[in-house]
């Protein structure tokens, strides 16, 4: 897959995504752009339930049985992802993109044991390369892996079944895991949210060092702006399915230019000091059901305006940044 | 650009979550479930197979306690018993032409299923029987959840001995087949319909009581009744308070999959001759045709089929609530 | 490691011996609801109508018939593990053992035959169905399993004896074997290995054309109850994140579905192994009754319609002990399936 080593690792254009559900369709994503140049960190951001992990498996095909791809394409390192055969597909899977999932815990086989799960991802990625599998080998290159993601003791944990792991040990070896497959965009869904925080500062910088070892890209999903700040370059912010702010991290953080983007940034000191969790901002999510007309933030917007509530705004640039906003044009 | 990472939950974004359907769309109202079933053609299906069924069980089982306050009552010139049916389901009619029919349109609708050796029309006596296969799973699934509240409850709530005790039970009960159970408790009651009922209603609770028992615990768990305690009222009320709530979507799925259940036992013992007095039952009226199988076969078979497809109706139905609990990864 | 499993395994003994117990005071509760007086059970004990008074006296000294309650329920367990169940009334005579001993190895052949034959193709088919979720496989497999679930017994043993014993006559309706044949050397009780064993291949060969139908009719149901939780099962574990990780690791399909999946899905399916053996036994009654197949079940129904109590309750004790080994293996195979419960 050289022929495309210049093109971006991953080029999402007007995807659709929607959900079918006993209540109606549900639009998880509503003609989303997006995309990530090789070797970039770029994290996504959005409340609960604004489309991010739908976005994440979109790219590798793993969406729930109910999930209809709509319109739009994915482009992952050149080959669209929406119309790869299944065998086509997890051809990519893993080598080219592998996605760590939201729940850790849940994350690993229950009935297998950690080197057999480190081992078949192996000899998956050597049958995709056409080379010899080598049982030697590649249990010493697992153990190699759970050393670079700094797991203490990793010769005893590797012979344990995965209830007898912590989450950040769990957290870890499926890290491991994506490093054997050795791919070239790494998609982390939260990986840290359900571990304490000492854990979560240690895995952050892992991923960081790792990917600045490994050149890969990255793609990290979180809620926590603090996060995104401290590890990605690019940080692309998501409402109601819709992609409205796609900056530089710095420029975002210092000025950020969608109403919600300023209202994201706004709410992280207040929070802190008051040490709980607020809403952030006034209002409550949209149904995504039937969502708002217009721009899906205009219930919620401080700035909205007669237009706001008829016409959905499209995406423009400025400064550097895309944003999609009346305010901006 | 290395920055220190400072990675606190205290800087979530998030905290509602956006309604998945769940929130602010509609669920509730008859219009919604109306729609809902009619978007699944089997679905639907089961429902109206249910409703006839219901309608007709308990329009005939009032007509034959009418008959039964005014024995000499008339309607359309028959006693209320069998005044909406067909013809009399108990009158003997040896004459060959009345003997052992094949479904036919003639003397329509009493040979639409055909006739037994008393020259019976089977689909009367099918029809006077309806009630009893109505009022068993009312009864049967009723007590059981009774029982099993009280049960479940207390082994959740007291915990210890008590929860020692009660599973313990729940487990014998439950190690024993129980159609085999329902056999011998109904037999050595002495037989009839009541004594079905009983032994129905004996093997029945065990399921329930766990169910019941899961759901205390759950509940225990949550803190509702530590906070209960606090604020002076009783934590056995409050549990039950939260209990009930909390059971009835996943139980509603349940109890309707188990109406059928029952109606498969009930026919099931009559089959096999447990219970059985004049009043005709489905699962006897297929066994009496058994000496006369395979040529008159429509006496076996008829009963069997009009069973079935009375349980596919509320399997049906109780498949497609449980899609509605199971919630959105169904359509 | 294996010291966990030998606790497990314990704790799982512990509780079928109480279960045991408690169903031996169900049955002696019943036994003694319906008969009350000292008397009556001596007659029952004696198992001939036309016993004289003067043994009746005997029998009731004896078996200390007029002690409290308790102190005869420890001596009718006491005499249960002894391996006697009372006297059959009907069989004239014959302990209740050697007729159960006649019997149940007839009905366990049915039923481990048409269990298993329904539980094999059961989860087969749900997870076909689970894995091609909302899809036409899926509701085809639909289709057949709920009507399998809701189809009364009897039902099907008519309709399979209509289509393939009088319509095709391809197999027989009734019995066990062609009664023209010599029967083999009794070892097992079970017709068809013993046929097996002692070498009569032509019995053999008339037991199996008998033994279709009826075991077939009890794997409709079990096949139902299998497909309908083997589909929940996988549906679940192919929800899980780590299906998911088995795709990231570039896995195919039919890889991820059978080895990570269902290795996963089948967990709780082992628990329903006992309990569809439970269940079957149920409607071997019924199919037994239906094909003239003289089992255990067929024992019943003469004992209900003869209100044979002794014989019935006989009946329900041994099935009880049945199911509870059925669930002592299920436990077991639960352990060595899951390292959840295997290592704690
Ligand atoms: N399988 C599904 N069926 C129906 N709706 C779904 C499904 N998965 C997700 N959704 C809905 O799609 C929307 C986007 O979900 P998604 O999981 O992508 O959000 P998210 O941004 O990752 O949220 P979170 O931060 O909670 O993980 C939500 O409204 C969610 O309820
Ligand atoms: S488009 Fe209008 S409503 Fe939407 S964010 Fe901009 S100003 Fe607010
Ligand atoms: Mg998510």
């Amino acid at each position: 897959m050289a022929d495309s080593d210049d093109s971006d690792i991953v080029d999402i254009e007007g995807l659709t995504i929607t959900y079918r559900t006993v209540y109606g369709n549900l639009v998880s994503l509503n003609s989303v752009d997006f995309k990530v140049k090789r070797g970039e960190s770029v994290s996504i951001v959005g409340e609960s339930g604004s489309g991010k992990s739908t976005l994440g498996l979109a790219i590798v095909r793993l969406l729930a049985p109910n999930a209809s791809y709509s319109s739009g394409r994915i482009m992952l390192d050149g080959h669209d992802v929406t119309k790869l055969s299944n065998r086509q597909v997890s051809l990519l899977r893993g080598t080219t993109a592998f996605m760590i999932f939201q729940d850790p815990l849940n994350t690993l086989n229950p009935v297998k044991r950690v080197d057999v799960q480190m081992l078949e991802a192996i000899r998956s990625r050597l049958k995709q390369e056409g080379q010899p599998f080598n049982e030697e080998s590649a249990y010493k290159e697992a153990v190699d892996r759970l050393n670079d993601v700094r797991m203490p003791d990793a010769d005893s944990i590797i012979t344990r079944y995965p209830h007898q792991l912590s989450g950040g040990q769990i957290q870890r070896v499926v890290i491991a895991m994506g490093l054997l497959m050795r791919p070239k965009l790494m998609i982390a869904d939260e990986p840290t949210s359900a571990l304490d925080v000492t854990v979560q500062a240690q895995v952050l910088e892992l991923l960081r060092d790792l990917q600045r070892n490994y050149q890969m890209s990255i793609i990290f999903i979180t809620h926590d702006i603090n996060v995104a700040h401290s590890i990605s370059e690019r940080m692309v912010v998501m409402y109601a399915g819709e992609v409205i702010e796609a900056s530089p991290t710095e420029s975002l953080v210092k000025n950020g230019l969608h109403p919600y983007s300023q209202a994201l940034i706004a709410s992280i000191p207040t929070i802190s000091k008051s040490e709980g969790k607020l809403t952030a901002i006034a209002g409550s999510p949209p149904d995504m059901i039937s969502p708002p007309n217009g721009c899906r933030f205009h219930p919620r917007c401080p700035h909205v305006m007669q237009v706001c509530t008829v016409q959905s705004p499209r995406t423009t640039v400025k400064d550097g940044s895309e944003v999609r906003c009346f305010l901006y044009g | 650009m290395r920055r220190p990472i400072q990675a606190t939950v205290t800087t979530e974004v998030a905290t509602g979550t956006v309604a998945a359907g769940k929130g602010k769309t509609t669920t509730g109202g008859w219009r919604f479930y109306l729609g809902f079933f009619m978007k699944d053609k089997p679905a639907f299906g089961g429902l109206i197979i249910v409703a006839v069924f219901v309608i007709w069980g308990a329009l005939e089982g009032l007509m034959q306690l009418l008959s039964l306050w005014f024995p000499h009552g008339r309607l359309f010139g028959h006693p209320y018993s069998w005044a909406l049916i067909p013809s009399n389901p108990f009158v003997l009619n040896f004459s060959p032409s009345y003997k052992l029919q094949p479904p036919s349109l003639a003397h329509f609708p009493s040979f639409l299923f055909g006739t037994n050796v008393d020259g019976q029309s089977i689909l009367a006596r099918l029809m006077y029987a309806t009630p009893h296969d109505l009022a068993a799973p009312i009864v049967v699934v009723g007590s059981a959840l009774l029982i099993g509240m009280f049960l479940g409850t207390a082994a959740g709530y007291f915990g210890g001995w008590t929860d020692e005790v009660i599973m313990r039970l729940t487990d014998a009960f439950l190690a024993l087949p129980a159609l085999i159970l329902a056999i011998a408790v109904g037999v050595l009651l002495g037989g009839g319909f009541t004594s079905v009922l009983v032994a129905l209603m004996i093997v029945w609770w065990p399921t329930y009581a766990r169910f019941f028992r899961a759901q205390a615990l759950t509940i225990r768990e949550r803190g509702y009744v530590e906070s209960s305690k606090l604020s002076g009222s009783s934590s056995l009320k409050i549990l039950i308070k939260h209990i009930i709530p909390n059971s009835i979507d996943p139980i509603i799925a349940y109890v309707t999959l188990d109406f059928g259940t029952v109606i498969l036992f009930l026919a099931a013992l009559a089959f096999i001759g447990v219970g059985l007095s004049l009043y005709p039952e489905w699962g006897s009226e297929s066994n009496f045709g058994l000496d006369y199988f395979p040529t008159f076969w429509w006496w076996s078979i008829v009963p069997g089929i009009i069973i079935g497809v009375v349980v596919i109706g509320f399997t049906l139905v109780g498949d497609r609530l449980q899609d509605l609990i199971s919630g959105r990864m169904t359509y | 490691m294996v010291s966990s499993i030998v606790l497990y395994l314990i704790r799982r003994s512990i509780n079928a011996v109480i279960t045991i117990v408690l169903l031996l005071a169900l049955v002696f509760i019943l036994l003694h609801t319906i008969i009350r007086s000292p008397e009556g059970l001596a007659r029952v004990i004696c198992g001939n109508p036309h016993c004289s008074n003067s043994a009746i006296a005997l029998i009731i000294k004896q078996n200390g018939l007029t002690n409290p309650l308790w102190v005869q329920f420890f001596s009718y367990i006491n005499q249960v593990f002894h391996g006697n169940l009372g006297i059959d009334t009907f069989y004239r005579g014959r302990p209740e053992l050697s007729v159960i001993e006649a019997f149940l190895p007839i009905t366990l052949e049915l039923v481990v035959t048409g269990s298993a034959l329904g539980i094999l193709i059961g989860i087969f088919t749900g997870s076909i169905a689970a894995s091609n979720r909302n899809r036409a496989q899926d509701y085809g497999i639909k289709a057949v399993y709920l009507t399998a679930w809701s189809a009364p017994v009897f039902l099907v043993g008519f309709v399979l004896q209509l289509i393939f014993a009088y319509w095709l006559k391809l197999l027989p309706a009734h019995g066990i074997a062609n009664a023209f044949l010599t029967p083999p050397k009794v070892l097992t009780g079970a017709p068809l290995i013993d046929a097996l064993i002692d070498g009569k291949w032509v019995y053999a060969y008339s037991v199996a054309q008998h033994l279709v139908l009826p075991a077939f009719a009890l794997a409709v149901a079990s096949f139902g109850i299998t497909t309908r939780l083997t589909r929940a099962s996988m549906i679940d574990a192919l929800d899980r994140d780590y299906v998911k990780l088995a795709y990231m690791k570039g896995l195919s399909k039919r890889t991820v579905v059978w080895g990570t999946a269902f290795r996963n899905a089948v967990i709780p399916i082992i628990t329903l192994i006992a309990l569809t053996f439970a269940f079957s036994v149920g409607g071997a009654v019924i199919i037994e009754d239906v094909f003239s197949y003289y089992g255990m079940g067929y024992f019943t129904v003469q004992a209900i319609y003869n209100s044979d109590y002794p014989a019935i309750l006989a009946f329900v004790l041994i099935i009880g002990l049945a199911v509870i080994i059925a669930n002592l293996v299920a436990d077991l195979l639960y352990a060595v399936a899951d390292p959840r419960v295997r290592l704690t």
